[in-house]
Order: C-alpha cells, then sequence, then structure tokens
C-alpha cells in the first residue's frame, strides 16, 4: 500500500563507545521500517535491543551513524514539534500547572492565548482531565499524569506521536484502563503513533502494525500486521482467537532470539 | 563524561590549568601597573613569603595551632552532637520540641559567640576551640535530628521486629540511617566552625592562622596575608577531599542514599 | 477550652515560639539561683532594662540600621554577581571547567580571611564589609545554582525542545524553575554565611553595629549587653528566615512538590 507517509526510517545503524571500557558497541544494526500517517505502529523487541535508541533517534535526542529518519518528507536534524514524545516516567514540568503542561507547546509556537485555551480545554477533555486545569503534576495520580503526558502532545499536533514505553511504570489495573483510553483518543483523532514497548499484549491491542526487532545488534525480525477490528477493548478484543494468535506468534519470534538477548543485559 | 577514557594526570592538569592562568594573569596585571607590595604583592613575593615562613618554622606553628583547635573542636562536636541528635530525633515530642529551638540556634552558631565566650574562658585556645565547637554542634545536632526523623518508619519496624535492642538501635540503625543527613551536618557545620576559627583566632589568640593574617594586616604585609589566605584554602580543601568525600563516598554513596550536598 | 488549646497548639506562631517559654523560664532560674556568676551570666530580667536602656538612648536602633544596611547592600551585590554568574558557569561546559577548580578554592579561602586584606585595601569602610558579605555569598550560590542545573532531568529539556522550545526557551522555561530549589538552598547557606561574615567584620573592624555593640560590651565586662546582641541576631536572622526566605521556598519548590535540599543551615 502506498499511503502517506508520515514517518521513515531507513538502514538506520547507530554504534557507540563504551564510557568505562572504550569499546565500541553497536546499539543498532540496521534497522527499516515506516509509518503511514494515521497508523498506530509498536516497535517491540526484548530487553537492550535498543528500540528506546531507535525512538531516542526520531525524537533528535540521539544522531545516528548511518541511515536516515524522514518525517512529513523532511530528514530530522534535533528535537521539533513535528514529533511530540510522552516519555516513560511523564517528565511533567513539576512548576506548571496541567493547564501550564499542556499549553506549553502552544506557547513555545507563538499560538495567542485565547486559542492555546480552546486547544487545551479539547485535550484534557479528550483525556478526561477537565476540571484539574489548576492542579499541580505532584497532585495528580500516576495514570492522570500520563494521560497529561498524552494530551500534552496532541494538544501540540506533531506529525507523529512517539511514545516511549510510557505505561511500563503504572500498576497493572491502570495500565489496562490507559491502553483503552489510548485506542479511543487514536480512534477519535487519528494520530500517527510511534510506540515502544516490551509488553507484548499491549502492542497488539493497541497497533495496526508490530515491528518486531531481534537482539543486538538489532534489526527488524519481522513486521506483523494486526488486523483486529476497531473499536478494541481488552473485554471483546482480548478474547479474540485472532489477538490470541497473534499474541502467541509475536511470542514465539521473540522467544527465538531470547539467548541473544540475555547475553547482553542493556 | 564527553572525554574518553579521561585519565588521572589529565583531570590533574584539567583542575590546575586554571590555576596557572589565574597566576599568569595576576604576574602580568602587577608588572603592567606596578602596584606597590603594601597594596597588592606579586606572585614571586607571596612565593617568597610562603618559602621564609616555611624555613622560619612560622609556618608549621600557625598551621598547627590551627589545626589542632579544628581536631579537638569536631571531635568534641561529633561526640556530643551525634548522641544528642539521635537521642532528640527517635522522640518525635522531644524533636518537635527542640527543632525550633535548634534552628535558632544554627542561625547563631559560631562566630556571634566570640565575645561570650571570650568573656568566658578569656583570650585564648579555650574560647577558640569552644567557638569551633559551637559552631559545629549546632548545625550537627540539627541535621542528625532530622536525618532520625527522616528514617523510613518500616525499616524501624523491620528493625524493632527482630528484636534489636536500644543500644544496638542506635548503631545499628539509627546511626546508619542518619547518616546521609549526618554527612550534611558536618559539611555546614565544618563550613562554619572554619570560618569561625579564622574569625576568633583573628581576634582571640597569639598564634594560628588568622593571627598570622591579623599580625600582617598590621604591617600592611601583603604577601604574608596572600599566603596565609592560601593555606587557609589549601587546608580546606584538602580537609574536604581526603575527609569527607571518602566519608561520603564509603557511606552514603556506596549504599545507594544521597546526601544533600549544601 | 481542651478545643482552644488544640487550636492553640496546632497554630504555627505557638508551635515555634512555645519552646521558648521554658528555655527562658530556665535561663531566668539559672541566673535566680546564681548557678554561675553574674559577671558572666545575667537573667532575662537584666538583658530586659538593658534593651529598655538601649532603645532610650537610640544606640540599639542606630547600630541595628547599620547592620542591616551592609547586609543589604552585601546581598543585593552579592545575587547581582552570584545569580548571572551561576547559570553562566552552569549552562556553558567550557566556562564550567575553566572555572570550577578556581570556584572550589575561593569557596575554601574562608570569607573571613580576606578581611585583613580588604582592611588594607579600603580601609575600615563600608566597602570593606561589603566586599567580605558578597564574597560570601557569590561562592556558596554559584556552586549551588551548577549543581541545581545538573540535576534538572534531562528529559525535561527533552520534552521541552521536542515541544518546540529553542534554547532561550528551555533555558528560562525548564532550567530556571528546575534548579530552583538549589538556587533557593544556595541563597539560604549564603546568607546563613553572609550573617557570620556580618558579625565577624564589625567585631573586627569595630566601628558600629550589632557585631561591634557585642564586642565592646564584652570589653567593658557588660554581659547583659552582649546577651542581647545575641538575642538580637538570632531574632533578626529568624525575621528574615520567616518573612523572605521561607515564604518563596512555599511558593516555589513546595508548591510544586519538589524535595527541599536541606533545610538546615
Amino acid at each position: 500500500m502506498d499511503a502517506v507517509r508520515a514517518l521513515q526510517i531507513e538502514n538506520l545503524h547507530k554504534t557507540y563507545v563504551d564510557a568505562y571500557s572504550g569499546d565500541e558497541v553497536v546499539a543498532i544494526g540496521d534497522v527499516s521500517f515506516d509509518v503511514a500517517e494515521g497508523e498506530f505502529v509498536s516497535v517491540l523487541g526484548p530487553s537492550g535491543c535498543g528500540k528506546t535508541t531507535v525512538l531516542n533517534i526520531v525524537a533528535g535526542f540521539v544522531e545516528q551513524t548511518s541511515g536516515s529518519v524522514t518525517v512529513a518528507g523532511k530528514p530530522v536534524s534535533g528535537p521539533g514539534p513535528d514529533r511530540g514524545v510522552v516519555f516513560q516516567n511523564h517528565a511533567l514540568f513539576p512548576w506548571k500547572t496541567v493547564q501550564g503542561n499542556v499549553t506549553f507547546g502552544l506557547r513555545m509556537r507563538g499560538v495567542a492565548k485565547a486559542e492555546r485555551e480552546a486547544t487545551a480545554a479539547e485535550y484534557l477533555r479528550l483525556v478526561g482531565l477537565t476540571g484539574f486545569e489548576q492542579r499541580y503534576p505532584h497532585e495528580l495520580s500516576g495514570g492522570m499524569q500520563q494521560r497529561l503526558g498524552v494530551a500534552r502532545v496532541l494538544a501540540n499536533e506533531p506529525a507523529v506521536m512517539l511514545m516511549d514505553e510510557p505505561f511500563a511504570s503504572i500498576d497493572a489495573q491502570t495500565r489496562r484502563r490507559l491502553q483503552e483510553d489510548l485506542t479511543r483518543i487514536f480512534q477519535e483523532q487519528r494520530p500517527t503513533v510511534f510506540f515502544v514497548t516490551h509488553d507484548v499484549d499491549e502492542a497488539v491491542f493497541l497497533s495496526d502494525r508490530v515491528v518486531v526487532l531481534s537482539g543486538r545488534p538489532s534489526s527488524v525480525h519481522e513486521i506483523v500486521t494486526v488486523d483486529l477490528p476497531r473499536p478494541r477493548d481488552w473485554r471483546t478484543t482480548g478474547e479474540l482467537p485472532q489477538f490470541r494468535a497473534l499474541r502467541n506468534r509475536i511470542t514465539d519470534l521473540l522467544a527465538g532470539d531470547e539467548s541473544h538477548a540475555v547475553a547482553d543485559p542493556a | 563524561m564527553t572525554a574518553r577514557r579521561s585519565t588521572p594526570t589529565r583531570a590533574v592538569a584539567w583542575f590546575l590549568a586554571p590555576f596557572a592562568a589565574l597566576l599568569v594573569v595576576w604576574a602580568a596585571v602587577v608588572a603592567a601597573t606596578g602596584v606597590p607590595l603594601r597594596i597588592f604583592p606579586q606572585v614571586t613575593d607571596v612565593v617568597a613569603a610562603l618559602v621564609s615562613m616555611t624555613a622560619s618554622g612560622e609556618l608549621f606553628v600557625h598551621v598547627a595551632a590551627s589545626l589542632r583547635r579544628v581536631l579537638i573542636g569536631s571531635v568534641l562536636a561529633i561526640v556530643t552532637a551525634l548522641p544528642f541528635g539521635v537521642a532528640l530525633g527517635a522522640s518525635p515530642r522531644l524533636s518537635a520540641f527542640f527543632a525550633p529551638l535548634l534552628r535558632f540556634s544554627v542561625a547563631l552558631a559560631g562566630i556571634a559567640w566570640i565575645p561570650i565566650a571570650t568573656l568566658w574562658l578569656g583570650y585564648g585556645d579555650g574560647a577558640v576551640i569552644f567557638i569551633v565547637w559551637n559552631a559545629m554542634f549546632f548545625a550537627l545536632t540539627y541535621n542528625t535530628l532530622l536525618g532520625v526523623r527522616r528514617i523510613p518508619l518500616p525499616l524501624l519496624r523491620a528493625a524493632r521486629s527482630m528484636g534489636t535492642g536500644r543500644v544496638r538501635m542506635f548503631w545499628e540503625i539509627l546511626l546508619p540511617g542518619a547518616l546521609p543527613s549526618v554527612v550534611t551536618g558536618l559539611r555546614v557545620g565544618l563550613g562554619y566552625g572554619w570560618r569561625g576559627l579564622v574569625a576568633a583566632e583573628i581576634i582571640a589568640t597569639s598564634a594560628g592562622l588568622g593571627y598570622a593574617l591579623f599580625l600582617a594586616q598590621k604591617t600592611f604585609s601583603t604577601d604574608v596575608i596572600i599566603a596565609s589566605m592560601v593555606i587557609i584554602g589549601v587546608l580546606w580543601l584538602v580537609m574536604d577531599r581526603l575527609l569527607l568525600a571518602p566519608l561520603e563516598r564509603r557511606t552514603v554513596q556506596r549504599w545507594g542514599m544521597t546526601a544533600a550536598r549544601p | 477550652m481542651t478545643g482552644l488549646a488544640r487550636r492553640l497548639g496546632r497554630s504555627g506562631a505557638v508551635r515555634t515560639l512555645g519552646p521558648f517559654v521554658p528555655v527562658v523560664a530556665l535561663w531566668w532560674l539559672l541566673a535566680q539561683l546564681q548557678v554561675f556568676p553574674p559577671a558572666f551570666f545575667v537573667g532575662p530580667d537584666a538583658v530586659l532594662a538593658e534593651l529598655g536602656g538601649l532603645l532610650e538612648r537610640g544606640i540599639l536602633p542606630g547600630y541595628l540600621s547599620d547592620s542591616l544596611t551592609r547586609l543589604w547592600y552585601g546581598v543585593l551585590f552579592g545575587l547581582g554577581i552570584g545569580l548571572p554568574l551561576g547559570f553562566l558557569v552552569g549552562m556553558s561546559p567550557v566556562a564550567r571547567r575553566l572555572t570550577w577548580p578556581l570556584l572550589l578554592f575561593f569557596q575554601a579561602v574562608a570569607d573571613i580571611a580576606w578581611l585583613p586584606i580588604v582592611i588594607v585595601w579600603f580601609g575600615f569602610s563600608l566597602t570593606a564589609v561589603t566586599f567580605v558579605i558578597v564574597y560570601t555569598i557569590v561562592f556558596p550560590l554559584v556552586l549551588s545554582i551548577v549543581a541545581g542545573i545538573e540535576q534538572v532531568p534531562p528529559e525535561l529539556v527533552r520534552a521541552a525542545r521536542s515541544m518546540g522550545a529553542g534554547r532561550i526557551q528551555v533555558f528560562t522555561e525548564v532550567i530556571v524553575p528546575g534548579s530552583l530549589p538549589s538556587v533557593a538552598s544556595g541563597v539560604r547557606t549564603g546568607l546563613g554565611y553572609g550573617w557570620r561574615a556580618l558579625v565577624a567584620a564589625e567585631i573586627i573592624v569595630g566601628t558600629s553595629g550589632i557585631g561591634f555593640m557585642m564586642f565592646d560590651a564584652r570589653r567593658v565586662g557588660d554581659v547583659a549587653e552582649v546577651f542581647l546582641g545575641m538575642i538580637v541576631l538570632g531574632i533578626l536572622w529568624y525575621a528574615l528566615d520567616a518573612l523572605l526566605l521561607a515564604p518563596f521556598e512555599h511558593a516555589t519548590v513546595e508548591r510544586w512538590g519538589l524535595v527541599r535540599q536541606s533545610a538546615a543551615t
């Protein structure tokens, strides 16, 4: 299929020099895949396979050794508002209220106050944080904090939303709820999402496609298309035989790599 | 961090380079402006002063006098403040009562006591040691108290449920648990103590680095003044690097707790 | 009745001032029983009488305003130099590498040790005292700011950059507020040292001020005036802390749920 490509990653390769031993370490061997506009793609791999490094390169936090990343046709250099990032430990600004966090990106781009407030209200409603505008992040629960993290990025209307294991530090019950919220938001807004996780169920539940990486030095093992019907929720989607089949298949793919992964913890 | 495998020699070079630059600028400025010695000394004057003070044994006398007072004062402070701080911290009532008093005293500790210390103990060693002790005591007690209060309750319960007695509780739980805060207290207290020492020596004795400063000021010997200041700075750095830093590394950091650095 | 007592117990003023009541009582008792010779130790009544006398003659207000003027100039210039310098050194790795050893060293040369040379340069003047206070405040402040900038989580900078913040915006929106806990504790430490330096300078330079008053009283053996001086110094510090430092920290650091670094200076 030849839909508009929001994000294109070609022959990405990354090596770095270990600070202590001075040895050269290959973090990413050769990774290529792309994400279409309005598509939800998860990157899944054994721990230490460099999936977060891929995200950091796309975000512009880390520079690749070779290969290219293009977002909406433009090559990436440095961080920018076209690629909003949702961090594992939220990275909310503790000195800004919920409102201040949501409007941050808009303010940076010089959007007028009235428009900022309208946009903020819309996205806070979307993530269910209406009424918490004047609270500070530390006064919110972990789940609420991460919903704020999502709202903050979406309000900025990036070309791609990058999510780095956003629910990894949240308890199991809340995590399921947040996953359902995210899939509903995705349904409503159709952002382009690049989602990094090590949780197979999460990847299958949320994604249109799952990119399975091999262990170090990582390369794309296989790209699995998830053709489960939307809207999705755990109660029905989780029971589907296709869901289980996909989950088992991806688990097997990962298990084949386990020997590599364990040998080199990151 | 960005440097690949920075060797110890390299680190030392990086540490010393700014000092070398400072000396060059100093020498150049003094040479260019020709300020008289009674206003500002040339680098060589200071070196000469250091050499002659060392040769005459004067330097040794002053350094020994100052270090002896710091040593006695801080040992006294540690011996008195730690048990007191832990005892206060272990009881919520006592700590609630004493915390405001201690805060008040920390603000006053050290130099403000010089007049009363010299009145009580006369001019001399006793007053100076009292000032060093006093400067450290309150900061150390207060921080120890805070440290004990911050030990997580489950830790105390765990220790009690394993049948830890009172004395063992002090050595095995309360003291190590409060250590991050104690180290902060030591740092803050020693900082106050060191300053108190210099001030008290200027005012109240006839030996020590502060006294050397005071004498040199009377005769406008700026070379000796700067030389003494350098010695004071170096001694503090040595105490900090050789005593406090290793203590912190071996305990607080080794155990993965962090000390709040002032 | 018990309700009232409980309400009083919960109020900040009572909780802070309450402990001083038995201490003052004990002090009074010790003086009354003459545990120590009266030439060395006087009771609160004598200190109060002294206070009355000094107020009446206008000495205390005069000295107090002298001390506060010196402190004010010292703090003003100290913050004016320390804040920009701290952020400059903290933000530029090159500046940091070049100045860090010097900063450590100059922080190590105890501020009081500068007094003799400063007297040589400026004589027994306001400039001399101000110089020492500025010196005392600048170095702990710079060191704290640099440490504070280091403690700003890199993810927050990344988050800001990925939402379109430029270099200046990252500085004003992330670095400055993120390092504020450390800046606040640096100001506190600096003021604590500056306060002591002021007293020492007044004792040594000796023309006016609370420090001078105390030492002058010590020379003539007036214990009550020495005690009074210490109490005035303590109350002043408390007021400074309660009226300026604590509200500032309360409105920023605590409000944002950031931990205060060290409550003890």
